[in-house]
């Protein structure tokens, strides 16, 4: 019995040992970056939560105010319009580009030569800083010397003050906003018919099925699950929407694209009420919670996970 | 057969055409803004021709003294490439750790990281200010680069599900040949990653490249700006001189473009790694 009994010690003592090593290798490895995380992100998001509940404006100690700060907004019309203003571009900028760059990538999606070469170029817009971007539109756009309005002088129109017009400038910087992220949508909805399975498409052929049945019966289901994925990212990425509204325009005019975010920066740093700037950060993110799960719901249940 | 008919031909000839005409269309702001940042300052004004009459880089020279573009790349590579190689580092060591070691707590907090990521940044924005300056760190390189460098969510996971992937005989006989856990990561693990840490770094310098809203929170120190922040400036300004504005805007994108000429396979795998792993 007892010689028995010791090597199975031996055996366990060490693998203690191991165990303890792992521990602490596996704690080494992710401290530094746990450490970032608390301080940068977890922290954060519970102290925003708080903040929302303060009167704070960032020097002296913030006072506890319950949900005045959740009343006030509510009562703002500006914090209203941002709102509006940043629904009504995601509603109008994320079907647009889902459409266009589906259009693109199924033109894309044959035996082309340079699909190397084409796929680099259209993410082009993609790689350039969005505030770069936002300037060298402003002078397309300009009034007076912008290469847009050239083109509809030249057949015959009148200007047209893209970024001066209430009603227009959203639309204009929306413009921008697909134009630049098109080729990032195109390169991951190629992706995805590629990996349509061509027997599939064969079959259907011999069954004498129309290019337009096929598209719908074959293509769509099997790129469904990348499609849905795009849609959502793409939704949330847009209700945050800040670079290309603050550099074009500065939210103007007026209020013509003082979206969300913009709204909330000034908020926390123009005016320096932290309180109702975390509030929004707050609502932002309950928002796309909401957003994303209305998605899932109505959308959701079409994607087709089986095929893929 | 069918690749030799006269009618096949057609059609290819057609679909490289129109290929061609859209991908013109597509590009053509910055062709536009590449021709204006070339052009005299007479011509901004008076021609439409995307060929300048008379091509001159003076804008050039404007733009790196007198707006002074030089000191804001000169920032904008400083934290782009040590915030891209500290990403790299700190998301390699913490993604291998989730993958492979077993430890209390790893599964809490690595579902702790994934429920971050669908939080808006601008939850986090003032509490990360707030301890920036709390830090004393306001108005420096490390507000700047600090809270980037760590806890970089997405890197993290990307690299977990890389070494995932990475058969796990490959570590354990490493391990027992008498490697220890954080050699058998450095000398077999780390080389072993090179291209999912391409992709992730090359991802993490664009993004960084072209970040805005943290840098103009953070810097109001001229000196300290960076291309993003010191260009955004111009939208308070009237009387712009464009051309000389357009080289800035050429200046401040043109290294990405040639990383994007470069790297186009990773930045490609980037995108579909993106949408193809949910």
């Amino acid at each position: 019995m007892k010689t028995e009994m010791v090597p199975i010690q031996n055996r366990r003592t060490p693998s203690a040992r191991h165990r303890w090593r792992e521990w602490l290798a596996g704690y080494f490895l992710i401290l530094p970056n746990l450490l970032g995380f608390l301080i940068f992100m977890l922290a954060p998001i519970v102290a925003t939560i708080l903040i929302s509940f303060t009167n704070w404006d960032l020097i002296t100690v913030p006072k506890w105010v319950g949900f005045l700060n959740y009343q006030a907004l509510f009562q703002d019309p500006i914090f209203w319009l941002s709102l509006k203003k940043t629904l009504l571009f995601t509603v109008v900028n994320v079907p647009i580009q889902s459409f266009l760059a589906l259009l693109v990538a199924v033109l894309l999606n044959r035996k082309l030569r340079a699909l190397n070469l084409l796929r680099t170029l259209f993410i082009m817009p993609w790689i350039c800083m969005p505030v770069a971007i936002g300037l060298s539109w402003t002078w397309i756009y300009n009034f007076e010397f912008g290469y847009l309005n050239h083109l509809l002088l030249s057949l015959g129109l009148g200007r047209v003050g893209w970024l001066t017009s209430q009603d227009l400038a959203l639309f204009s910087i929306l413009a921008v906003n697909v134009w630049e992220y098109l080729g990032w949508h195109i390169i991951l909805l190629l992706a995805a018919l590629q990996i349509v399975p061509p027997e599939l498409h064969e079959a259907a052929l011999v069954d004498g099925a129309s290019n337009w049945t096929r598209f719908w019966k074959i293509t769509v289901p099997v790129i469904s699950p990348i499609f849905f994925y795009d849609l959502v990212v793409n939704m949330i990425n847009t209700l945050q929407i800040f670079d290309l509204p603050i550099t074009m325009t500065n939210g103007g005019p007026g209020n013509a694209a003082r979206v969300f975010n913009l709204y909330l920066y000034q908020k926390g740093f123009s005016f320096l009420q932290m309180g109702q700037a975390c509030t929004m950060g707050v609502i932002q993110f309950g928002l796309i919670v909401i957003a994303t799960f209305i998605v899932f719901r109505y959308l959701g249940s079409r994607v087709n996970y089986d095929v893929s | 057969m069918r690749s030799s008919s006269p009618k096949h031909w057609l059609k290819q000839s057609l679909l490289y055409l129109s290929i061609c005409v859209i991908l013109f269309a597509y590009l053509f702001p910055l062709f536009w803004q590449f021709s204006t940042s070339l052009k005299e300052s007479g011509e901004v004004f008076a021609g439409y021709n995307l060929i300048p009459k008379k091509v001159v880089w003076d804008s050039y020279a404007t733009a790196w003294s007198t707006f002074n573009i030089r000191q804001y790349l000169f920032n904008t590579v400083v934290v782009a490439a040590i915030v891209t190689f500290g990403t790299l580092l700190s998301c390699a060591m913490a993604g291998y750790a989730f993958a492979r070691l077993r430890f209390p707590g790893r599964d809490f907090i690595f579902y702790l990281y994934l429920g971050t990521m669908m939080v808006p940044g601008a939850v986090t924005l003032i509490p990360a200010y707030y301890v920036i300056l709390k830090l004393n760190l306001a108005n420096s390189y490390f507000a700047l680069i600090i809270p980037f460098i760590f806890g970089n969510a997405f890197g993290t996971f990307l690299m977990r599900q890389y070494y995932l992937t990475i058969p796990k005989d490959l570590a354990e006989s490493a391990t027992i040949d008498g490697a220890g856990y954080l050699r058998t990561w450095w000398s077999i693990m780390l080389p072993l990653s090179k291209p999912t840490l391409a992709t992730l770094g090359v991802m993490t310098l664009v993004a960084q490249w072209n970040s805005f809203i943290w840098p103009l929170v953070v810097t109001q120190n001229p000196a300290l700006k960076v291309l993003a922040v010191g260009l955004s400036d111009f939208r308070l300004y009237r009387n712009i001189q464009w051309n000389a504005l357009m080289a800035a805007v050429m200046i401040a994108i043109v290294p990405m473009l040639v990383i994007l000429a470069l790297a186009q396979k990773l930045f490609i795998k980037g995108i579909q790694f993106s949408g193809v792993n949910r």
